[in-house]
């Protein structure tokens, strides 16, 4: 599985599950000014670990790793065996 | 001005579970002559507004119009409550203050119930200073807007002193998804046992056995920070281990600093708190009407007030247990199940579970909703407060409210169990333990 690949699942479950139709992203989008909260962003988490088997440790849990799809697409594909 | 078609109000809107339980909050607030479950939101201005501007403004949105025209006509069995409008011509009552002391709120409107009995379910003030200053003082009744909800009011009033069209559809709440009965059993029988269990007496309450507001009044405190004061507050939430910004940091403090309070008085015991959950999706528009709330249900036992940073591990943990297990959408639908429940059974129910405590003490937050909320009806804010409507019991009422990356702490109280000498044992630990490195 490659990064690209990746950063498109992630994508679709937050169009589908977090954010409302109205909102338009792309890997880029800062998700904090999209509308992501907190708690969606603990969903976010738990969806990547159920979907990529990864758990994710708490020096990864910054921030920058959550910033965008592109952010969050990295630091699974560097948790993956 | 931008007007719009009073024949596109909806006539009938049906409430919430979320909103049902205001209905339930009430009816606690009339039997233990709390202060109301008003909301009420204050901006201050450094320079003087026009009255007639804002009350044109004020006048020319639908969302308020609506609001004055409005009656609740309470459910049955099978029956859902509901708003029915009808336009009956009437405005948005708007007053002007003159005051002297600088940044006060007169009691009048501190004290201004607003109930479901009412004409209008929102109000307006213009408090006028010696200085020029002024403060904008918008009132509503808890029961038809949220804490999203207020943010989009005001971002809505922010339109329409651009001239912008409003868009009456994204007011209201869409028609709910209709969800199988044999579900929804399922689904009360889940969080029943849950919220039972959390909730399970003895819970710790700020107002101990007293259960009737002898003053039925609300005082309201405000603790601000500076923006390097609240940096700091973040950075040592990140490190107490609060990953996903600094909510569980500020319950966790919050509970610190009750329990030393408690433990003042030889009380103590397990903290339990329900915390509103923003149901909307995410960048969501609307709607600005009716709760869309559901709750995260904490429950913290002393052992876990030993420091701040186990307080918000034990957090921590018992929000990913919540979310992963859908708890937050399924109390909702819970909600949406009671708005079948006659409100006395309702009450009833609800005042069981926890022998009439509903929470050790109320957190609430507004995150960043009003962060970079920097000028209404075009004038620059200078500092946003807000009055948050008191459940009693508890009593007490923390809502943390972040304006031009600067914190405050708007606690509101009921006299009748916080005394100015607790009061002030709070604020300076509040200040403390929100400042200390942990």
């Amino acid at each position: 599985m490659n990064q690209q690949d990746i950063t498109g699942e992630i994508r679709k479950y937050i169009e589908k599950n977090i954010l409302d139709a109205s909102v338009k992203i792309d890997v880029h989008t800062d998700l904090k000014s999209a509308g992501i909260d907190s708690f969606s962003t603990v969903e976010i988490i738990l969806f990547i670990e159920r979907k990529y088997g990864v758990s994710i440790p708490d020096n990864k849990l910054v921030p920058e790793n959550f910033k965008t799809i592109q952010a969050l697409a990295a630091t699974v594909l560097e948790l993956m065996p | 001005m931008p007007s719009f078609n009073k024949a596109l109000l909806p006539e009938k809107v049906i409430l919430s579970g979320a909103d049902c339980f205001h209905l339930v909050l009430d009816k606690h607030a009339l039997k233990h002559g709390a202060g109301g479950n008003v909301m009420r939101k204050v901006f201050y201005f450094s320079k003087p507004l026009s009255f007639e501007k804002i009350d044109g403004l004020l006048k020319s949105s639908a969302v308020i119009y609506w609001l004055c025209n409005i009656k609740l006509h309470e459910g049955m069995i099978f029956q859902k409550p509901c708003w029915q409008y009808s336009d009956r011509g009437r405005e948005i009552i708007f007053r002007q203050h003159h005051v002297t002391t600088e940044n006060e709120i007169p009691a009048g409107i501190r004290t201004r119930d607003i109930t479901i009995r009412s004409e209008r379910f929102i109000e307006a003030d213009l408090v006028t200073y010696p200085s020029g200053a002024c403060a904008f003082v918008l009132s509503w009744n808890h029961i038809l807007l949220d804490a999203k909800g207020t943010t989009l009011l005001f971002e809505h009033l922010n339109q329409l002193s651009e001239n912008k069209q409003q868009n009456i559809d994204l007011f209201f709440p869409a028609p709910g998804k209709k969800t199988g009965i044999i579900t929804h059993i399922r689904n009360m029988y889940k969080v029943k046992h849950f919220v039972q269990d959390s909730a399970r007496p003895p819970v710790f309450s700020v107002a101990e056995k007293k259960m009737k507001s002898e003053e039925g009044v609300t005082a309201v405190k405000v603790i601000s920070f500076n923006s390097e004061e609240t940096k700091k507050i973040n950075d040592n939430a990140f490190k107490a281990g609060s990953r996903f910004g600094p909510t569980l940091y500020l319950i966790a403090c919050c509970s610190h600093v009750i329990n030393g309070l408690g433990k003042q008085k030889n009380k103590s015991g397990d903290f339990w708190l329900p915390v509103p959950y923003d149901g909307r999706l995410k960048g969501a528009n609307g709607p600005l009407i009716s709760n869309c709330v559901s709750f995260l249900f904490y429950r913290i036992p002393q052992a876990a007030l030993t420091n701040v940073g186990q307080t918000v591990k034990l957090l921590s943990t018992q929000m990913m247990d919540q979310i992963k297990a859908g708890i937050p959408q399924r109390y909702s639908m819970f909600l949406d199940m009671m708005r079948h429940v006659p409100l006395w059974l309702y009450y009833f129910l609800v005042s069981k579970t926890g022998k009439g405590v509903f929470a050790s003490f109320l957190y609430t937050s507004t995150g960043d909703n009003f962060n970079n909320l920097r000028s209404l009806f075009g004038e620059p804010i200078r500092d946003i407060n807000m009055i948050p409507a008191l459940t009693f019991p508890p009593g007490l009422t923390f809502v943390f409210l972040k304006h031009d990356d600067e914190l405050s702490v708007n606690i509101a109280y009921s006299p009748d169990i916080i005394t100015y000498d607790d009061l002030d044992l709070i604020e300076q630990k509040i200040k403390q333990t929100l400042l200390s490195d942990h």
